[in-house]
């Protein structure tokens, strides 16, 4: 028994032995790590087109589809991998995938369809139209996963007109009992809906089978049918809200999916209730859509499935002016969704609260615990986010708490998550001015651990944002900078810290204890931030003359340097200082000076020359020097003249539109920098400006009379689409007025020649001098006419209005030709009224310190006036100043705060320089006066003419 | 504000990514625009030159996103009912899978989608945690990077059937790996009662299966839906077994 039993056992080994030999071959495909091979590594793209050629073999389709299914999938790999097949490739590919039509194996078919769709872009369309017999055929069977997949590869490819020859099996198919075939017709009809309008007209037709599906027991035809009917219905107001409405109160909706897309539905229907008007306020006790819509949310928090109740949270936290009772019941749903072991409900449900905590944090601060429990979450985006949040909704005490517990935290976790707490932690010092030395304390711990350029910099633009909004804060900041430059390796940072010591350091209380900091990087840095040192010094110097003689010293060292940079630097700031120091001595204040008595202050006397050398900036900023010098170069008679070129001289360059920068929240903390980085670079690709004035100077005759002094922007003086197109921009000059008037010509049968446009006003400053006519304009061109109106120079500017007639030569063309068939005759064409301000004469320049410049001009000029405005809103009073007075408003001031509106008198401060090169100033107040009364504006002027002043004044209506 | 984005009102997935453990592509297709910027101006039927340059920027477009959401998901392993959620350049991007090898939790592959900012994290969620239910069936439980690859065509085939056009067609794990393996779905109703492997027609051959070779081994083969991948580990277990006995 017991030999037997070897026996046997010897057989079954041996067989064993021989079956592991096959099997391992069988198994080479999916063996260990190391002798892996696998059908898709290292496809050879030329290789695999050859493979393809067997689809041609009708045996090789018929004995081995499997076969021909590994070729396509190895097509798709390569597709897959980016070793995209060209056009020629891919239609070669595409017949012989055709051929595969003949075989019945259901795999090697469904591998078709999925290659043609793949295919269907890179195809040329004419190609792709062959397989539509074989897919009709394949939709109109009777397996229900043919007819579904067959429908899906049709709708890629059917153009409307095809599509109208299959709608009978389309509209079939979106009731059929098959859920795969229904799901499948319905999403094929939603892209052929977005494809074009012909095809969405088709689609359109189906409205009532789409209904019947919605009420299919399977839930993603629900869905589908949702999403369908939505697309079909979304410009039909009253009809989707119907369609909402009956949904939500008849509760058929199974699907989470379809309920989640009814939440939505609902939400963007509550929303265009507030933003068309209907809706302000509760929403409970809104029109009839807005308090069943608000039931509906409500209801839904209670849904069984968490999808639709944190859609539904979502949702309520997102409508406009939702009053915070309503607001309440999702955050508390929120809050139980902040402890749930999903991470992607808690992802989601901070992400929520940390938007809801922007505008009512006190409703969030019950969340408090919970989002504290989250700060230790394992996923980054979530802890990021939950300290954010609790920074918003903290209170003032349980700041050093929080900070203690983000130091813990902060060290694990990537820059790009650093950065947005910093940015939060820059904000929260705003809101607490008092926790100032706690927070900047922070921060500058920060600036000493580990961290790439960007995380650095953002810490560094922290600390320097809040040394300008908390001034507190400069002298303990400026200590902290400096240290870090001590031991900084960004070479950019180090320069742009010195260069700000070297702005604020000597105006604080002992200048000289910043002056070791700065000499060490003379001694120990790269050239780029050694000339920065050295620069910062001789600020020093020349703002405190009582450090002169010792940073002198220190100067005189780097008169060797090897950069010229940093060697030029130091031999002109040598030189202007011993100018000064000779010109005047510095008198230290006597060892038994009275300690009662004011001490001298320490700053440069007046002429000092060092002080005007060193500390003097340009009186305009380098973009606005470059952009007048264009400018004046442009203007042909500047060139020739033989007066000296001067600051003063240079031609006046108004401001640039700046469009509005989205203010960074820093909340998005996906958001990549990279990203951010495109979208700033494209921002300030710099705009060629083209000088409106060109085309003036184009003229001879116009460009005599002398440089322009600003032009306008273009106005309308006709409708846009009027047969003839007139604008006008008004090109002011110290003592004309030049029209100029780009007409357009709409008319194919037409051409214009000789065309004028005659001004007639009744005003006592202004007379009509000459014009210039545009001698021909043929159908489609646009050009220019051109009006001189002469300033009487006595009289002075009163605001005008001119009525403007176009006058010119009809000529008929023949439009194909192109050719003149008869004689022109004379046409008038009456245009718009154009008017002349006060404001054209005025350039929007803005001067870099208001207040400075406001104390400059002084109040010899000035002129008060008090108006009462219509205004409802004090944005738009704001709105209207800027616009009468035609000024820049500076530092900020043209914007009310959000959340300030109507509650403060606004101080608007704007800046201007009127024809003739007067520097004018206005500071003007604008107070509501609560609801319906306007608005009341204060205003005074001043400049350096009294009529400039007085004239400005009065541009108020 | 990125994250301020509504819902978008017609929901679609910018992307569905097969990716491995280092984040290589196994499978994977963008829909619509996401990712395509570059191209947008090649016009259709321009020369090969030209599409194959467009191609290309397409592919390094794709390629240095799917690094970027790599260095943010690489070291994070979800559960495969429980998605992770990260923001990848202003998108949402849910994945599910990712454990590393000998840690138990099926394999290192993970299923990641990509949605708008504004989409519902839970809705993403949702989907991934579907898809990697029917990868993880299809696949016998092992999703490794060696499984995924050799049964690439049945990867392809889920992501199809899963979304058509960046519009999602189904989530249930249990359906579309019935709907992968050509199994002709029978009650929708019942659909979720249907279990994985019983489930199949004995009439119906499954075409996915393996067929050559491993009958000669003599093993009884379970029902007849087996992939490859399936097969050769119960080959392997069988085989495993018997050594033991000696």
């Amino acid at each position: 028994m017991a030999e037997g039993d070897g026996l046997t056992m010897n057989n079954l080994l041996s067989e064993v032995q021989g079956a592991l030999d096959k099997f391992k071959l069988e198994d080479e495909g999916t063996g260990g790590p190391g002798d892996y091979y696998s059908p898709y590594a290292n496809l050879e793209k030329a290789a695999v087109l050859q493979e393809a050629r067997c689809f041609h073999d009708p045996t090789a389709v018929r004995e081995s589809p499997r076969k021909c299914c590994t070729v396509i999938a190895q097509l798709l790999h390569l597709t897959n991998t980016g070793q995209y097949m060209n056009s020629a490739e891919a239609t070669e590919v595409f017949f012989g995938v055709t051929k595969l039509f003949m075989s019945d194996d259901a795999s090697l078919r469904r591998m078709v369809y999925l290659f043609i769709k793949e295919v269907a872009e890179t195809c040329d369309p004419d190609d792709v139209i062959i397989v539509t017999s074989s897919l009709t055929k394949d939709m109109t069977c009777d397996v229900d996963l043919y007819r579904a997949n067959a429908l899906r590869v049709l709708a890629r490819i059917v153009d409307a007109a095809m599509l109208g020859a299959i709608e009978r099996y389309v509209k079939q198919a979106l009731v059929d009992s098959s859920g795969q075939v229904s799901s499948a017709a319905l999403v094929s009809a939603t892209h052929l809906f977005e494809r074009n309008e012909e095809s969405a007209a088709i689609v359109k037709r189906w409205i009532s089978e789409t209904t019947e599906a919605t009420s299919s027991p399977n839930e993603m035809v629900q869905f589908h049918a949702m999403q369908l009917l939505y697309q079909i219905k979304k410009h039909d107001r009253l009809g989707m809200q119907k369609l909402v409405t009956q949904f939500s109160q008849r509760n058929t909706l199974r699907s989470p999916l379809a309920l989640v897309l009814l939440v939505r539905y609902t939400t963007k229907l509550l929303t265009d209730e507030v933003a068309e008007g209907r809706q302000s306020g509760s929403f409970q006790n809104g029109t009839n859509f807005s308090r069943a819509g608000y039931a509906f949310l409500e209801a839904s928090l209670r849904h069984k499935s968490e999808m639709v109740v944190y859609e539904a949270a979502k949702s309520i936290c997102s409508l406009p002016g939702i009053e915070p009772q309503e607001l309440s019941p999702a955050v508390n749903v929120l809050q139980i969704f902040l402890s749930s072991p999903k991470p992607a409900v808690r992802f989601a449900a901070i992400k929520t609260v940390s938007q809801v905590a922007v505008n009512h944090p006190r409703m969030v601060s019950k969340c408090n615990e919970d989002l504290e429990a989250l700060i230790a979450d394992a996923n980054r985006s979530i802890a990021t986010l939950a300290i954010t949040t609790l920074l918003k909704t903290g209170s003032e005490n349980s700041v050093d708490r929080l900070l203690k517990q983000i130091s813990v935290f902060l060290s694990e976790i990537p820059d790009e998550y650093k950065v947005t707490i910093v940015k939060s932690i820059q904000r929260l010092c705003l809101t607490y001015p008092a926790k100032h030395r706690v927070l900047v304390g922070f921060l500058s711990n920060f600036l000493r651990e580990e961290g790439g350029f960007d995380f650095k910099r953002s810490i560094v633009n922290s600390i320097v944002s809040l040394m300008k909004q908390v001034p507190e804060t400069t002298e303990g900041s400026l200590l902290h900078l400096c240290e870090f430059i001590e031991d900084c390796e960004f070479t950019m940072l180090s320069t742009q810290i010195l260069h700000l010591l070297g702005e604020l350091g000597p105006s604080t209380s002992a200048p000289a204890r910043y002056i070791r900091f700065i000499y060490n990087r003379v001694i120990l840095e790269n050239s780029a931030v050694r000339a920065a040192a050295v620069g910062a010094l001789s600020k020093f110097a020349a703002r405190c003359p009582s450090l002169r003689s010792s940073i002198l010293t220190l100067l005189k060292r780097s008169l060797g340097d090897e950069d010229d940079e940093t060697r030029d630097r130091a031999s002109v700031a040598v030189s202007v200082l011993k100018d000064a120091m000779e010109e005047f001595p510095y008198l230290a204040p006597a060892e038994d000076a009275d300690p009662d008595e004011e001490p001298v202050p320490d700053e440069p006397q007046a002429g000092d020359p060092a002080a005007f050398v060193l500390l003097q900036g340009l009186p305009m900023s380098f973009d606005r020097l470059e952009r007048s010098i264009r400018a004046y170069v442009k203007a042909p008679a500047a060139m020739d003249s033989p007066e000296q070129l001067t600051l003063s001289t240079l031609p006046i360059v108004e401001e640039y539109e700046e469009p509005e920068s989205a203010v960074d929240e820093g909340d998005d903390i996906g958001a990549d920098p990279a990203l951010a980085a495109a979208v700033s670079g494209k921002e300030k690709e710099k705009k060629e400006v083209i000088d409106p004035a060109a085309a003036v100077y184009a003229i001879p005759e116009l460009a005599a009379l002398g440089r322009v002094f600003r032009s306008s922007p273009p106005t309308a003086l006709s409708e846009e689409e009027a047969e003839y197109v007139v604008t006008c921009v008004k090109h002011v000059l110290p003592e004309h007025i030049i029209l100029q008037f780009p007409i357009q010509n709409t008319l194919e049968d037409q051409r214009l020649v000789n065309c004028t446009v005659t001004v007639e006003g009744d005003s006592e400053c202004f007379e009509v001098a000459g014009e210039v006519a545009a001698e021909s304009i043929k159908y489609g061109e646009t050009v220019n006419a051109f009006t001189v109106i002469s300033r009487i120079p006595d009289a002075p500017l009163s605001p005008c209005n001119f009525e403007c007639v176009l006058n010119f030569g009809v000529v008929q063309v023949d439009p194909k030709s192109g050719e003149d068939e008869s004689d022109p005759f004379e046409e008038e064409y009456p245009l718009e009224e154009l008017e002349i301000a006060t404001s054209d004469f005025m350039a929007k320049v803005s001067v870099p310190d208001f207040r400075s410049s406001w104390e400059m001009v002084g109040n010899a000029n000035e002129v008060l006036e008090k108006f009462a405005l219509q205004f409802k809103k004090q944005e738009d009073a704001v709105a209207a100043v800027i616009d009468f007075l035609g000024m820049q408003p500076c530092d900020g001031t043209g914007h009310i705060k959000p959340g300030e509106g109507g509650k403060k008198p606004h101080m608007l401060h704007l800046s201007g320089v009127f024809v003739g090169g007067t520097n004018v100033l206005a500071r003007a107040q604008v107070a509501a006066q609560g609801d319906a009364s306007g608005v009341l504006l204060k205003i005074a002027v001043r400049s350096d003419d009294p009529d400039v002043s007085r004239m400005v004044a009065d541009c108020i209506r | 504000m990125a994250s301020n984005a509504l819902p978008p009102l017609l929901p679609k997935v910018d992307a569905i990514l097969v990716l491995d453990g280092d984040g290589n592509r196994l499978a994977g297709k963008y829909y619509g625009d996401f990712m395509k910027t570059p191209s947008a101006a090649a016009t259709e039927g321009a020369d090969a030159a030209d599409n194959a340059a467009a191609a290309q920027s397409v592919e390094q477009l794709r390629s240095s996103f799917e690094r970027q959401l790599q260095s943010k998901i690489g070291g994070i392993a979800a559960k495969p009912d429980a998605a992770e959620v990260v923001t990848v350049l202003g998108k949402t991007a849910v994945f599910c899978g990712g454990s590393p090898a000998g840690q138990g939790g099926g394999g290192d592959v993970r299923v990641v989608h990509v949605g708008p900012a504004g989409e519902s994290e839970l809705v993403l969620a949702h989907l991934a945690e579907g898809m990697y239910e029917a990868l993880s069936n299809l696949m016998g439980g092992t999703t490794d990077r060696a499984m995924v690859l050799d049964n690439l065509e049945l990867v392809f085939l889920l992501i199809d059937e899963h979304c058509d056009g960046g519009i999602i067609l189904e989530t249930d794990g249990q359906k579309l790996a019935g709907s992968v393996l050509l199994r002709d779905e029978q009650e929708p109703t019942m659909g979720h009662g249907m279990e994985g492997q019983g489930g199949g027609m004995p009439g119906q051959a499954p075409p996915m299966q393996s067929s050559g070779g491993m009958g000669g081994l003599g093993m009884g083969m379970g029902g007849g839906d087996m992939t490859i991948g399936q097969a050769l580990m119960q080959a392997r277990n069988q085989i495993m077994a018997n050594l033991n006995q000696t």
